[in-house]
């Protein structure tokens, strides 16, 4: 993957991405590049909503590679994640083949002739053909390589934090029946966390950390330029304006990038010209998730709003 | 510039930046790739590298700019030497790498200045060897870069990262100005003296401009050196100090300390669950487990993990014996009871009650003042364990760890063991801590080594690190 034209440069990343609607800050392509360089995982954190997960996406895009995703959650193990055995298909077999194995045991004299023989055939039920690969497994089988996303990383056990290790530093699953399985191509791995739970010292040496915060001024503008490109520019101004100060009051969960497009594509449905005050009591429920969020933030309305209208005038 | 790179790292890690080997080498490859010519990027892939929480990241750009900001030091001095007091920043990347050609501003002054010097050179054999030599005509040019370069090579050659304390800028200074060579300009200085030469003024304001880039630049290293190594040095001290003799001012610090432990504590504590061998089946996993044994259920499989429900109860003295102490310790349960959410706290002397809502709601300071206030007093074990048995001991249970702070000293009271008893049966530990060392354990009033018996354990108490090893044994035991 190091060769690709599409991550020679950090610029070229950049544009890449930008290519594919997804505006990104010089970090990112800086993390992104040196993933597929130093052959790395990225450790990806950040609060909602601020473009985790759809890093991951785009750079499958990009690349034009499968993207194989694992959602992380309480209780995901081995059997979920990596591989399991198609316990279905090797009863199946053996009934099967019960009489092939009548034939090969045909004139074995005693016990241990028997098993001798069947030493000779070898562990054909465990083999890579009765094994059902979940998405780990499945990333190191793709020759082309693949785009790894590993969502949500802190919803999972510890335990499978560290199952995660050898596939995160060796790109390789060791399978006790058949031995070590390792990748044809280096997959790019994303993992994400909320930062609900401090991950492991070790897991977190073996990954790039990248923290993406909430987008300044700019960077927010030119996203919604992208994601929601019929939105006028003034307004689009006042929105993003008003979005980060809505972000400075003391919310439970303070708007992320999301929920601007969501506000902004619904704004449009809306028609709006200018952001006003009934305009934006109406759609506040589109930005802010929780009713405690939208009370403080309706408390606050007035004085937002003559903040907007203040630069916008004197600009004028 | 692997040597700066393994610079770098030292400070980061006495600004409490855990690196280890390994990333250090990722950071080696990451700038392998990159190249050092963008100063931005080369902060981002190192940032990537080296710092791993966001906490981090703040402490690693703080060090970057201190670290890798390097000014080219300004040594056009010599007509004006107030001017060169101030250091013309450049946006050079690193030490040694990308430095801006040297801004040969070799203006009037410079140029008259040699030629007085040169003419003074006849009568000094010093200041002629110095005109020969890279030093002097470096400074009458101005060339910035050449001697910031030179200026640096001689402070790596005599080791000034190693500085720790303020008195060692001085000799460091000297030793700086020493590899520079500047004791041939001290010579010259001291011959033009003796021959009473008018140049002796101008040789002068060179010496002093030198001198003064010298000790700016073992400030500005002493600073970003000595100040991570401060921070730690201090800490370990508060650390070993008695409670009591902690002055308040430092207050700030301890705190910090306490709430790192405590969430250290939390941390492990919170999410844990179990698989219970109980409840309802989880029907699909155990048949597909059974598979592999042809379909016998061997292993089952449950639907619900129980989550650990563990509770803690901690009861602190604020009585005037142990006032000194409570204060830290009512700091310590305001952070326990901030992070872990099922957490009581008592406060007690000659009665007790709860102050939960208290620490909930009031911040730390108003807090403990209220707590003192209501509950401070002359000590009555006997009488508070009474009201902590009224309040609580019905919500004890084989999950609740139950934390007293205090010196047992009970004013020859009732002490009400039976009480202490029945907590310690039904509870899952009992942990007492005691600010007295253990060899004053029942002398005089102290009722310790009869309460010792009703617990299941218990520790002097009487500083953070004992403190600390407390926090331990309760993690080991909440496992």
């Amino acid at each position: 993957m190091q060769d690709r034209a599409e991550l020679g440069s950090i610029e070229t990343i950049e544009r890449g991405f930008a290519g594919l609607g997804y505006i990104c800050s010089p970090r990112i392509a800086t993390a992104v590049f040196l993933a597929v360089r130093l052959r790395k995982p990225v450790l990806v954190e950040g609060p909602p909503g601020v473009g985790k997960t759809e890093l991951a996406k785009t750079a499958a895009r990009l690349l034009n590679l499968p993207l194989l995703r694992l959602q992380c959650y309480e209780g995901l193990d081995e059997a979920k994640a990596l591989y399991e055995w198609k316990y279905g298909k090797q009863l199946l077999y053996t009934q099967v083949l019960k009489e092939k194995l009548g034939d090969l045991l045909k004139g074995a004299e005693g016990l241990a002739e028997s098993v001798a023989r069947l030493h000779r055939v070898g562990d054909v039920f465990y083999s890579p053909e009765f094994l059902e690969p979940r998405p780990l497994l499945k990333a190191m089988e793709q020759s082309e390589g693949a785009v790894l996303l590993i969502d949500e990383i802190d919803k999972s056990d510890g335990e499978f934090e560290s199952l995660l290790l050898e596939i995160l530093s060796d790109y390789q699953v060791s399978i006790p029946e058949i031995g070590t399985i390792e990748a044809r191509s280096t997959p790019l791995v994303f993992l994400t966390s909320n930062n609900t739970r401090e991950l492991s010292d070790a897991l977190k040496r073996r990954c790039l950390h990248l923290h993406i915060p909430f987008p300044g001024l700019e960077l927010e503008e030119r996203i919604l330029k992208t994601r929601v490109p019929d939105l006028e520019n003034s307004l689009r101004r006042q929105l993003v304006a008003f979005v980060h100060a809505v972000r400075e009051l003391d919310l439970k969960k303070p708007p992320a990038i999301s929920e601007t497009i969501d506000w902004a594509r619904s704004l449009l449905l809306l028609h709006a010209t200018e952001l006003e005050e009934s305009l934006l009591r109406g759609t506040l429920n589109v930005l802010l998730k929780f009713e405690q969020d939208i009370e403080t933030a309706e408390a606050e309305l007035p004085r937002l709003c003559r903040q907007l209208s203040a630069p916008a005038t004197g600009a004028a | 510039m692997q040597s700066s790179l393994l610079r770098f790292v030292s400070v980061l890690r006495r600004h409490a930046v855990p690196v280890s080997p390994a990333e250090t080498l990722d950071a080696a490859a990451a700038m392998d790739t990159l190249g050092y010519s963008d100063r931005a990027t080369l902060r981002d892939a190192l940032a990537l590298t080296l710092a791993k929480s966001e906490r981090e990241a703040h402490t690693f750009f703080y060090c970057f700019e201190r670290f890798f900001d390097q000014r080219a030091a300004d040594f056009a001095g010599a007509a004006d030497s107030a001017r060169a007091a101030q250091p013309a920043r450049t946006s050079a990347a690193l030490p040694g790498a990308n430095w801006p050609a040297g801004s040969s501003e070799a203006g009037g002054a410079g140029g008259a200045d040699a030629a007085e010097l040169a003419q003074a050179a006849a009568r000094s054999p010093a200041l002629a060897a110095l005109l020969e030599g890279e030093l002097l005509p470096a400074l009458l040019k101005n060339e910035r870069g050449t001697l910031s370069v030179r200026l640096r090579r001689a402070a790596q050659a005599v080791g000034v990262d190693d500085i720790r304390q303020f008195t060692q800028k001085g000799p460091y200074t000297r030793r700086i100005l020493d590899a520079l060579g500047e004791g041939l300009l001290r010579e010259a200085v001291v011959e033009l003296e003796r021959a009473g030469s008018e140049a002796l003024g101008t040789l002068r304001r060179y010496r002093d401009v030198l001198r003064e880039q010298a000790r700016d630049f073992v400030e500005q290293r002493y600073l970003i050196q000595a100040e991570g190594h401060t921070a730690a040095f201090m800490e370990q001290l508060l650390k070993q100090t008695r409670l009591s003799n902690i002055d308040w001012r430092h207050r700030d610090r301890v705190r910090e300390q306490v709430r790192r432990m405590t969430r250290r504590l939390a941390s492990r504590h919170s999410a844990r669950r179990r698989p219970v061998r109980r409840g309802q089946l989880h029907m699909t996993h155990t048949l597909r487990s059974g598979m592999a044994h042809d379909g016998v259920l061997l292993q089952t499989h449950w639907r619900s993990r129980r989550r650990d429900k563990a509770q803690l109860l901690a009861l602190c003295d604020v009585s005037g014996s142990v006032a000194a102490y409570a204060g830290f310790l009512l700091m310590f349960l305001y952070s326990l009871q901030d992070i872990l959410p099922r957490t009581r706290s008592f406060a007690f002397s000659g009665h007790l009650g709860e102050i939960s809502a208290l620490f909930r709601e009031e911040s730390l300071e108003r807090a403990i003042e209220l707590a003192n206030w209501r509950y401070g007093g002359a000590t009555d074990y006997g009488n508070s364990l009474r009201d902590f048995a009224a309040l609580a001991l019905d919500d004890i249970d084989g999950n609740t760890s139950v934390i007293i702070l205090g010196d047992a000293r009970n004013n020859r009271g009732n002490p009400e063991l039976e009480i202490m008893r029945s907590i310690y049966r039904r509870s899952k530990q009992v942990i007492w801590l005691n600010p007295e060392s253990r060899r004053a354990w029942g002398t005089g009033d102290s009722e310790m080594l009869r309460y010792q018996s009703a617990c299941h354990y218990s520790a002097p108490c009487a500083n953070l690190q004992q403190l600390e090893h407390v926090v331990d044994q309760l993690l080991k035991s909440l496992r």
